[in-house]
């Protein structure tokens, strides 16, 4: 029970929990207290002295952003006295402030000016002369006008206690406090805008849209953002169709209101000049414009015959985790049904599939079991190949958030090395940090696993109630020498067992996995493996605990749910579930295809050697996401029907037959599905550009002229039948409770299924480096996303690429020594498959032996790489290779 | 019986009718028009008279609307569309790129005047604006500019510092890059 307090607020009686502050206390009764330096996000700093409020019995005027509420409290915010003071309080701000109201950007939305408005005379008594601040050079992105700010230190407290970048620090004393980055050059920080949204005043506004809008001109629609999986909730503000900027109001969403660069900076990809607008299609070999009409009807007609000739199977269907559940759903429904074949695959098969199948295997789930609520309270967090605050910012805020404020312990097995740079770190905060090689992640896992088992940290329930399980676990882990995994990972066996006691301690604890797992070979195997880490340390189960695979798509988690996946039906159940097959026959009144179905990677072969006829691609660019050794050009380039729904003409849509324009998610309406499973709406922000029309009414038009209708008034409506065939579509509610672990596929796993596969499990398998000390001039390439761009996507947003417009090969400091590097150096990178000529970027962060190359502007890098695919879950896995570097003449 | 006569009298010579044109056939004789003859003659225009809007410049030529929209939102008939942007070549400094007024719709209220906060909209004592095509009322900038040109040949005086109290007001930091576009 929550011990409360009841205090009186301007004649308000009201009963808070104890050590609410006042200021929060008032506004729960409709009384606003005027305050700059206050945030509910930040710590009380009082140093505006704007919320000045009587408090009786204390002799002077408080603050009420700092005084916690107390039994019996008689607060007086409107008295003579307090009016005095906000009037002085103002007096003082508004002797240096400037008049530049009208060229003010935050100008209609500012408080100073609301408060002058509220609380002053029209005229001041300074005549003396204003403060004015040498301008100064801040950023491409962000546009300081220090002689506006009110030194409330709100953004450089939001840049520290929440964002943990410390980018920014106030300068000076008294009047002449500034506002200033640490460096003479110009910002070099996460961008994420939240100083932007965080000032009171206009100091601090975004470049971007500068002087392009006043406030009461926008139109707001609030959407979710297309970028990674964390699904933040966003404003999309537009002026007369106009994408003017975005924002997010505190409280909303699950992020509460805070964004990354992406989120921020990275709306203008959906004007973007270069979008498709009319549909294409290839006469005498060159795409021209055509009609909506001659296009669908080609398509249709072209298709018909190909089915004809070669049957259903002689098709297949690739749809990007970008698109809505919406356009997700009708897609596996135009090619389970349309078409008729199993030969589905979405751009979840590049990692997300690995989460989803382990999550099945162990726990029944096809979601996490933890919110990011769950990741805030957490007691132990454990991050395996994750890079969080770059691939996924926002949980990583979440992350931050329980580190800092709630002491939770970090655990780190990351790619990276703690170092101070212009992005925040994660490694930074971790308690215990293991610094591994791409191919470490597993003998770091089963590093801690084997201290779990010797130290006899393992559960008891667990150890009585699947004793074979335990033996079998501990057998395996016992076999691996401390030695081995020492080399593997180059931390020592008492790390482990340290790290291993503080994750055992603690009540709640999540793991969360990353990328650098998910799409690495057996990616599926180690989230096993993590699962069996919580299963033995007893956590699993336990409210707020869980293993939690990051999506790096916005939907991800949706496609896979929408059963746009060969093993999956919608639901996700699997495909030769019959049960769900009859529900869904039943739902669908037809009988859906029988057969296996080919993943990506089959398909492209399918392609080659001409058992794949024709292909419809829906928002996904294969020929340039997977490196040129896959041959993946000249197998498109080998059908008969190669059909493209996309924004822009990318390397698959130039191969095309037809290419048609879809719209982009600031123009349609549906609902995206978040990394952790929850189902947000999206709003259409703009009018559609040129002709592109939404990805379902697409396919809609043109399962109408195949012959098997899929009509559907609005998304609307296919949302209503998704959310009669799917659980979890219910409610579209602010809160998602997560599913519970299945405890009869957990018993069935620990009883039997933990087996198959433990021996490859539960391997060091083969280094393919050493990591450390290296005598040649080779380094491992990894090929990783970055903060500041999502896909290629992300590539044509102007802003993002103000801040990171072209890839540089990052490598640490040391190596850069030892291979006769400096900064900005031309190398030239080479292995077998060919090389490429770049700009070296010297890091502190990138571990000794590993070189990072972003996979946004990978064109060239692509050609070093190669594919292996997953036996099991056919996901391909091309990230990393082994190079040698040497300076380019 | 002398009552009965009067009303008789009355009766026989229009009396009723003689007061009521009393006026009339008072200026019957002292012959004096009001009408003017438009557009041989016109009137001589009181001092607020509020005319044609037109956009006014500083003393060296310079435009003084900083494109802060504030005459936009201050119409009451949504006649003023403003566009603005950063000047090309003056980095940090606004100023409308477009300006339009739509007076097919203006009431000629003065709002936008009063709501200027750098006196660049002015009031002309212009008032013979009568077109055939109602899209020539359609004014751009140029076109406002114009009229303010021709209207008020006496322009105030351009300051970089406005005053030092009010500290910067709309000015260029030529050491700062431009907005891309």
């Amino acid at each position: 029970m929550v011990e409360t307090v009841k205090l009186t607020i301007d004649g308000h009686h009201i009963t808070v929990p104890k050590g609410t502050l006042v200021i929060e206390a008032a506004r729960q009764v409709g009384v606003m207290v005027p305050h700059f330096c206050y945030h509910p996000k930040l710590k009380p700093d009082a140093n505006c002295r704007m919320c000045l409020v009587e408090i009786e019995k204390m002799p002077k005027l408080q603050t009420a952003c700092s005084t916690p509420a107390a039994e019996g409290m008689v607060v007086r915010t409107a008295t003579t006295v307090v009016n005095e003071a906000h009037k002085s309080v103002l007096e003082f701000i508004l002797a240096n402030h400037p008049l530049d109201c009208p060229v003010c950007d935050q100008g209609g939305r500012c408080d100073l000016q609301d408060f002058s408005h509220e609380y002053t005379p029209t005229t001041s008594r300074f005549i003396e002369v204003k403060r004015v601040f040498p301008k100064e050079y801040f950023s491409p992105l962000i546009e300081t006008q220090m002689n506006r700010c009110v030194q409330c230190l709100r953004c450089v407290r939001y840049c520290d206690e929440v964002m943990d970048v410390k980018a920014l620090a106030p300068s000076g004393r008294g009047t002449m406090t500034e506002i200033k980055h640490f460096t003479h050059h110009e910002l070099d920080c996460e961008f994420c805008g939240g100083c932007v949204q965080i000032c009171p005043v206009g100091a601090i506004t975004s470049r971007l849209s500068m002087y392009e809008f006043r406030p009461w001109m926008l139109k707001r629609a609030d959407t979710v953002c297309t970028y990674c999986g964390d699904g933040c909730q966003i404003t999309i503000q537009t002026k007369e169709n106009q994408l003017i900027e975005v924002m997010s109001a505190q409280g909303a969403g699950r992020n509460n209101g805070d964004l990354c660069a992406r989120g921020f900076f990275g709306y203008h990809v959906s004007t973007h000049p270069d979008r498709l607008q009319h549909p294409l299609i290839r006469r005498n070999g060159e795409l021209v414009q055509a009609t909506w009409e001659d296009a669908l009807e080609w398509v249709a007609e072209t298709a018909i015959r190909l089915k004809l000739a070669h049957g259903p199977n002689a098709f297949g269907g690739l749809i990007g985790a970008r698109c809505t559940n919406e356009d997700l759903y009708l897609f596996q429904k135009f090619m389970r049904l349309v078409v008729g074949t199993n030969n589905i695959d979405s751009s979840a098969r590049y990692g997300q599939i690995n989460g989803v199948r382990a999550l099945r295997r162990v726990q029944g789930t096809s979601r996490w079991t933890v919110t990011f609520d769950d990741i805030v309270s957490a007691e132990a967090l454990l991050l395996v190949g994750t890079n969080v605050t770059e691939t996924n910012p926002i949980t990583g805020l979440k992350v931050k958030e329980a580190v800092k404020k709630r002491q939770a312990t970090l655990l780190t097995i990351e790619a990276l090395e703690p170092a101070v740079g212009t992005i925040s770190n994660i490694a930074n905060l971790a308690a215990h940090h293991f610094s591994v090689q791409p191919d470490g992640f597993k003998p770091a896992v089963l590093g801690l696993i084997k201290a779990v088992v010797e130290e006899n940290l393992v559960s008891q329930p667990l150890a009585q109630k699947a004793p074979g399980y335990v033996q079998a676990v501990s057998e395996a882990v016992r076999r691996l020498s401390w030695q081995a995994i020492e080399r593997a990972t180059g931390s020592s066996s008492q790390s482990f067992i340290d790290a291993t006691r503080s994750f055992t301690r603690t009540a709640r604890a999540v793991i969360l996995v990353g990328q650098g797992v998910l799409r690495a070979p057996d990616g599926s195997g180690l989230t096993a493996t993590l699962l069996d880490l919580l299963l033995l340390t007893g956590h699993h189960g336990l409210p707020g605990c869980g293993v939690a695979p990051l999506a790096e798509e916005n939907n991800d988690q949706g496609a896979v749910e929408m059963g746009a996946a060969l093993e999956y039906l919608p639901g996700p159940s699997d495909a030769n579930d019959q049960a769900a097959r009859a529900r869904l026959a039943q739902a669908w009144k037809e009988e859906l295809p029988k057969g296996p179905g080919k993943s990506l990677m089959e398909m492209i072969e399918g392609a080659r050697t001409g058992s794949l006829k024709a292909m419809f691609i829906v928002g996904e660019n294969p020929a340039g996401s997977l490196p040129p050794s896959a041959g993946t050009m000249e197998a498109l380039q080998s059908l008969d029907l190669l059909v493209c729904q996309e924004l822009f003409l990318t390397e698959t849509a130039r191969l095309a037959h037809v290419v048609l324009p879809a719209c982009s998610y600031a123009e349609k309406d549906g609902t995206f599905t978040n990394t952790e499973g929850h189902v947000q709406s999206v709003r259409h922000a703009i009018e559609l550009i040129g002709e592109s029309r939404p990805d379902w009414e697409i396919l809609s038009a043109l399962s109408v002229l195949m012959g098997y209708p899929l009509e559907y008034g609005d998304a609307k409506e296919i949302f209503k039948e998704i959310r009669s065939l799917i659980p979890g579509y219910g409610l579209l509610g602010p809160a998602p409770t997560p599913p519970r672990p299945d405890q009869a596929v957990v018993e069935s796993y620990l009883k039997t299924g933990y087996s198959s596969g433990l021996a490859e499990r539960y391997t060091l398998g083969e280094r393919r480096a050493a990591s450390g000390e290296r005598k040649d001039f080779s380094l491992t390439l990894l090929v990783t996303q970055t903060l500041f761009h999502s896909g290629k996507f992300s590539t044509r947003a102007k802003g993002l690429l103000q801040v990171q417009a072209e890839g540089a090969f990052s490598l640490n400091p040391a190596d850069g020594t030892r291979l006769g590097l400096a900064e900005g150096d031309r190398v030239r990178v080479s292995n077998d498959l060919g090389e490429m000529t770049t700009t070296v970027k010297l890091q502190d962060r990138v571990p000794v032996g590993l070189a990072l190359f972003p996979e946004h502007f990978d064109q060239e890098a692509r050609r070093l790489l190669r594919v292996s695919t997953d036996p099991a879950t056919q996901v391909p896995y091309y990230k990393s290779a082994s190079v040698k570097v040497e300076k380019a003449k | 019986m002398m009552k009965t006569f009067n009303a008789w009298l009355k009766t026989i010579i229009f009396y009723e009718i003689l007061i009521g044109m009393k006026a009339t056939l008072g200026h019957l004789l002292r012959y004096k028009p009001i009408t003017l003859q438009y557009p041989h003659e016109k009137r001589t225009l009181p001092d607020s008279y509020r005319g044609m809007l037109a956009l006014l410049r500083y003393d060296d030529g310079t435009e003084k609307c900083v494109g802060c929209d504030l005459c936009e939102a201050a119409c009451p008939s949504r006649v003023i569309k403003v566009i603005s942007a950063e000047v090309p070549g003056e980095p940090t400094k606004r100023y409308s790129k477009e300006y339009y007024m739509d007076m097919t719709r203006c009431l000629f209220c003065g709002l936008c005047v009063d709501a200027c906060p750098v006196d660049a909209l002015g009031m002309t004592r212009e008032y013979e604006w009568a077109v055939y095509d109602k899209r020539q009322l359609r004014l751009n900038k140029q076109q406002l500019l114009a009229i303010g040109d021709r209207s008020f040949p006496v322009r105030e005086k351009r300051l970089e510092l406005q005053h030092p109290n009010v500290a910067f007001f709309n000015v260029a930091f030529r050491q700062m890059p431009p907005k891309e576009g």
